[in-house]
């Protein structure tokens, strides 16, 4: 109680400090004051100071209600009377916040338009931007004719303001913005270099879609020459967009246009056109060794900001083009006592990219010098780099892992230690030598480690590598040890190290059970259950078990398996709970990232995620009572186009597997602006190779740019081992004239029409979902030989790498145990391949191939591949091999 | 005893300061509430108005009378707005086209809804028909019957017959309004 209260004065003590008048507002009473908004005469500074509350209300994420914003909103209105200067200002803030919770906000156009037009020149730009917020479609033609006056205005901050505002338009009427391209045009000649550069972004908005206008643009521009070095800076960036997107090379137009920008007298400019140029991806070295000259000319810049710049470029240039920076070595020496920290960190870092191995430790030496004084980012940047050096020099490891050691034992943040601890991990997937002294490294670590998630990683890496180690003993202590020392999800990961230690090898199990018995008291109830199972099924020391339940962990999608247990649990029945009915976990493939995509800042389309795409689809698909009784989505292929993309309708397939059937989703986009669809259907024709179609799904109504989904539901064939061909799809509807301004249609008939669209095939890789094993060769031997098919192929392929790629895209498989990585200069490689197919069977096969052979093509080059597929259905080896012929 | 030394002040008030009025604007749209504000303010009649998007706030000072004009689009998307700024206000003007023979129906069917609305009780109203320099324009009497304005009892009201354009009757009209500034609508 006395703590309690002790609290209390604490808390106030902090809030009288703090000062900050606004800290504890009640949305009520603040909303109850702006009734003083309906007073005469007008209050301003009162006004000015409850508006201010409303503001730092919203930005603080108060939700206000409609009903109270509108009632607000309205009394605002009324300030509309009072001359006061800093009061409209306020008002004009007020409406931009409020524009998306009140109703009726379009009541004030009108007073906004008289600011925007009137006599006080410090309220024009502000009356517009707040103008263009209330503004909705139905509302953009009243305003037209005030926007087109204020693009052209003589004053810089209300053309800017107009033209940045109608960026904001677009997406709300792009038809009408368009309408104003003259005077935008007219913008760009404009002698103030921002509204020349706001006018220049608006006019590529405008022309985004059409790439000839927008090429036409640039080579208009870059000839009759911009004032403003913003402009430029743009320019260069659409330049690039283009290139990158065409795929041009270095002889396009574009591209001698950003090569001239290197050669512009203003530092913004040059700097814009080198970091662009290195991230393009059709650079050669000539073109690179340009604009890295340019670079090293920043470098010696005595000004900061320049030398920051440039070095953060090469960095990033040192990953890809290590060669291409060597030259710059000489001023980079110079920079690793620069007074600023950031500058040198990213100096050495990038000569430890460009270096040989010999310059190494003198590097690593220099850069512990001052270790303590740079931020965590920076050392972050630098654990990246040895990242990229123990790639390089493997046989440096030492060095390196040592130096990460130490790291890891200094203070930081969660960032810094993750960045580490996946270094580390890196390093030790790939190079087999440093494997045990980086296990040794990370053990070391979680003897004091506070980041629960990273010792539980740790945790899980220890059990899956240790066991192969040569004396995997020595890692049990580390691990015992956290059950006795640590918080319960550490405890809990650490059993399930253990029990992996226990199933891998017999010479430990009697220890393993010793340990795992003493666990199965802990107070915890998941670490006592992970104990006790493990235990039990320890005792059995049968292989089978332990690959299933130990080894390999269960493949289903988490939130699935939540959902129909949930199911299961609603309807009593006495049917066991089948788990292969539950959809399978994709798996993730880390994409490399990217890293050289400095500068170009444009847009670009986000890349959507993969996750959970079935179960998305799911409930998309169990909404439509005829798809029902089909059961959980087996697997949902990606988006195929059946049309080429400059077509009136724009239609894409994906495919939902179930396990007897197939549903075919087609989006259809229609891009004319003057027809409407109606009943739109897709009939296909797979009767040659068995496919049955059972029901069409018509979409009712596609609009004018809209987008409509049909489905059409296909039976596989009875005959289960022969599920693969193509379909004719036929795309049927009624076509309805209607008037492109409103999207009315102009007749109630309407005529039928036909539209033939590419055949969809349906290949082996629809039936099988990707699985990733930890432990392939456990799961081989617990599938065993019953189902076993082994055959001799010749390939016409001419390298390894290309036979392991294309022998996974065909299966649809996953590669375990690393085993899509052909090491260099190997004659021979095994591929393990893990899957699940349609009706919940694993899948394994094994492909051994090796170089050399003959094929029926004298000269050429041939793999060898020798291929045994495993399964605990007969059918699903029989398609599987199918996938190869 | 209080309400008599109120007079008393407001009346020293009137001598040295100047009187303030609010009033509203409504009516449908196109019926001549912008012209008829402009005209008022300038002196000055302007034709071809673009349509009042929202609200147009004016000021106007006629002898020691400021009087406040909150002049509100005729559109159908803005009247139910109407009634939002016609509270508190020292009188209520609705302007009608007389020479639109159509619209008086839909007219007098916003003019009832207007009236009806609680918030808005014993506000005067001052019903004003524009245009009657057209040839087939309504005379006042003609006006308040087809308007059916004569049961109404419970607030003061009041019709003219008016022509922004060729300026007729905008005299009596300012002087009413004046009239029902805040001093001289207490009394």
């Amino acid at each position: 109680m006395l703590s309690s209260f002790r609290k209390q004065d604490k808390k106030d003590e902090e809030s009288s400090t703090s000062g900050n008048p606004y800290k504890n507002l009640e949305k009520a009473s603040v909303l109850q004051e702006s009734r003083t908004f309906n007073e005469t005469p007008v209050n301003a500074r009162k006004c000015i100071q409850i508006l201010t509350k409303i503001i730092y209300m919203i930005n603080q994420g108060e939700q206000l209600g409609q009903t109270e914003a509108t009632e607000t909103f309205f009394a605002m209105t009324k300030l509309f009377q009072s001359k006061d200067m800093m009061l409209r200002r306020m008002i004009y803030l007020s409406i931009k916040e409020m524009s998306t919770v009140a109703n009726d906000v379009i009541i004030v156009t009108s007073s906004l338009t008289r600011d925007m037009t009137g006599k006080e020149d410090s309220h024009r730009g502000p009356a517009i931007r707040a103008l263009c917020k209330i503004t909705d479609p139905s509302m953009m033609q009243s305003v037209e004719r005030y926007m087109k006056q204020a693009i052209v205005d003589k004053l810089p901050s209300v053309a800017s303001a107009a033209l940045t505002s109608s960026v904001h338009l677009m997406r709300q009427g792009p038809e009408v913005v368009k309408r104003w391209v003259n005077e935008v045009q007219e913008a760009v000649n404009n002698d103030n270099i921002m509204v020349q550069y706001h006018a220049l972004g608006l006019l590529y908005q405008i022309r985004r879609s059409d790439k000839h206008a927008i090429r036409k643009l640039i080579i208009k521009f870059s000839k009759a020459g911009l004032r403003s070095p913003y402009a430029y800076c743009f320019l260069i960036r659409i330049a690039a967009n283009l290139i990158n997107e065409e795929g041009e090379g270095t002889d396009s137009p574009m591209y001698d246009f950003i090569d001239s920008c290197l050669r512009h007298k203003n530092e913004m400019v040059i700097y814009e056109a080198a970091s662009t140029i290195v991230s393009l991806k059709c650079v050669t070295p000539k073109e690179l060794s340009s604009a890295v000259n340019v670079l090293q000319l920043f470098i010696s810049s005595p000004k900061p900001v320049l030398r920051y710049a440039a070095v953060r470029t090469l960095n990033k240039v040192a990953i890809q083009y290590p060669a291409a920076v060597t030259a710059c070595n000489v001023d980079l020496e110079t920079l690793i006592t620069d007074s600023n920290r950031s500058i040198a960190t990213l100096a050495i870092t990038t000569l430890l990219k460009t270096g040989n191995e010999a310059g190494v430790d003198r590097l690593m030496k220099q850069i512990s010098s001052f270790l303590s004084e740079i931020s965590d980012q920076f050392k972050t940047v630098v654990v990246d780099a040895i990242k990229s050096l123990c790639q390089k020099f493997p046989r440096k490891h030492t060095v390196l892992m040592t130096f990460l050691a130490n790291m890891l034992r200094e203070e930081g943040g969660y960032e810094y230690k993750k960045a580490i601890v996946n270094t580390i991990i890196s390093i030790v997937e790939e190079n087999p030598e440093a494997k045990e002294a980086g296990l040794a490294h990370l053990c070391e670590f979680i003897e004091d480690c506070e980041h629960t998630s990273l010792a539980t990683r740790i945790l899980h890496l220890l059990g899956r590598e240790g066991p192969r180690t040569t004396t995997p003993a020595k890692y049990i202590r580390y691990i015992y040890n956290r059950v006795i020392l640590e918080n319960a999800p550490v405890r809990a990961a650490a059993v399930s190290a253990l029990a992996k230690f226990g199933a891998a090898s017999e010479e430990l199990l009697p220890n393993i059970l010793v340990l795992l018995h003493r666990t199965t008291l802990d107070q915890d109830d998941e670490v006592r259950d992970r104990a006790t199972f493990y235990y039990q099924l320890l005792k059995h020391s049968d292989k089978a078990l332990n690959s299933a339940y130990i080894l390999n962990s269960m493949n289903v999608s988490l939130s699935a398996l939540e959902r129909l247990l949930h199911r299961y649990t609603m309807e009593p029945t006495t049917k066991p709970f089948d788990v292969r009915s539950v959809p399978i976990e994709t798996v993730h493939v880390e994409q490399p990232k990217t890293d050289i995509n400095i500068g170009v800042g444009l847009p670009r389309g986000g890349t959507e995620s993969k996750t959970n795409r079935e179960d998305t689809y799911g409930e998309q698909l169990a909404a439509i009572p005829e798809f029902a009784h089909l059961g959980p989505i087996f697997k949902s292929s990606l988006p195929v186009d059946l049309t080429e993309s400059e077509v009136e309708y724009v239609v894409r397939c994906i495919k939902h597997v179930f396990s007897h059937y197939i549903v075919f989703q087609f989006d259809i986009n229609n891009t004319l602006n003057d027809q409407l669809l109606e009943r739109v259907s897709v009939q296909m024709d797979g009767s040659a190779e068995g496919f049955e179609v059972v029901h069409y799904t018509p979409c009712q109504v596609i609009k004018c740019n809209d987008t409509g989904s049909t489905y059409t539901l296909v039976k596989l064939p009875d005959d289960s081992s022969a599920v693969t061909g193509s379909l004719a799809c036929t795309m049927k509807y009624t076509v309805k004239d209607c008037d492109p301004a409103t999207g009315e249609p102009d007749d109630e008939e309407g005529y039928a029409d036909e539209f033939v669209l590419e055949d969809v095939e349906v290949t082996v890789s629809d039936h099988v979902q990707k699985v990733l094993k930890t432990n392939w060769s456990a799961s081989w031997e617990e599938i065993g030989a019953e189902n076993e098919l082994e055959d001799t192929y010749t390939l016409s392929i001419a390298t390894l790498e290309e036979c392991v790629k294309k022998i996974i895209s065909y299966m649809g498989m996953q590669a375990c145990e690393r085993s899509d990585k052909v090491p260099d200069g190997k004659a021979s490689h095994a591929l393990y391949l893990a899957g699940v197919y349609r009706g919940g069977h694993d899948v394994l096969v094994r492909a051994k191939m090796a170089l050399g052979g003959t094929t029926a093509d004298v000269g050429a080059q041939a793999i060898t591949m020798q291929l045994t597929i495993r399964s605990t259905d007969e059918s699903a080896v029989q398609v599987i091999a199918s996938a190869v012929e | 005893m209080f309400g008599f030394v109120q007079r008393i002040l407001d009346w020293f008030k009137s001598l040295f300061w100047k009187e303030e009025m609010e009033l509203t604007l409504v009516g449908l749209q196109n019926s001549g509430k912008t012209t008829f504000v402009n005209l008022i303010a300038s002196g000055q009649y302007s034709e071809d108005m673009i349509p009042t998007v929202g609200f147009n706030m004016r000021k106007i000072t006629k002898g020691n009378v400021t009087i406040k004009i909150w002049d509100i689009g005729g559109q159908p998307r803005f009247r139910g707005m109407w009634e939002r700024y016609c509270r508190g206000v020292n009188a209520i003007v609705f302007m009608v086209d007389a020479a639109d023979h159509e619209k008086l129906d839909a007219a007098k069917q916003e003019f009832c809804n207007l009236l009806e609305k609680p918030q808005l009780q014993g506000i005067p109203v001052l019903v004003l028909g524009n245009k009657r320099d057209l040839p087939n324009a309504l005379e006042v009497q003609e006006l308040i019957q087809r308007l059916d304005l004569s049961p109404i009892k419970d607030r003061e009201i009041c019709c003219y017959s008016i022509s922004c354009k060729e300026k007729e009757n905008i005299d009596i009209t300012l002087q009413w309004l004046i009239q029902h500034s805040k001093s001289n609508s207490r009394s």
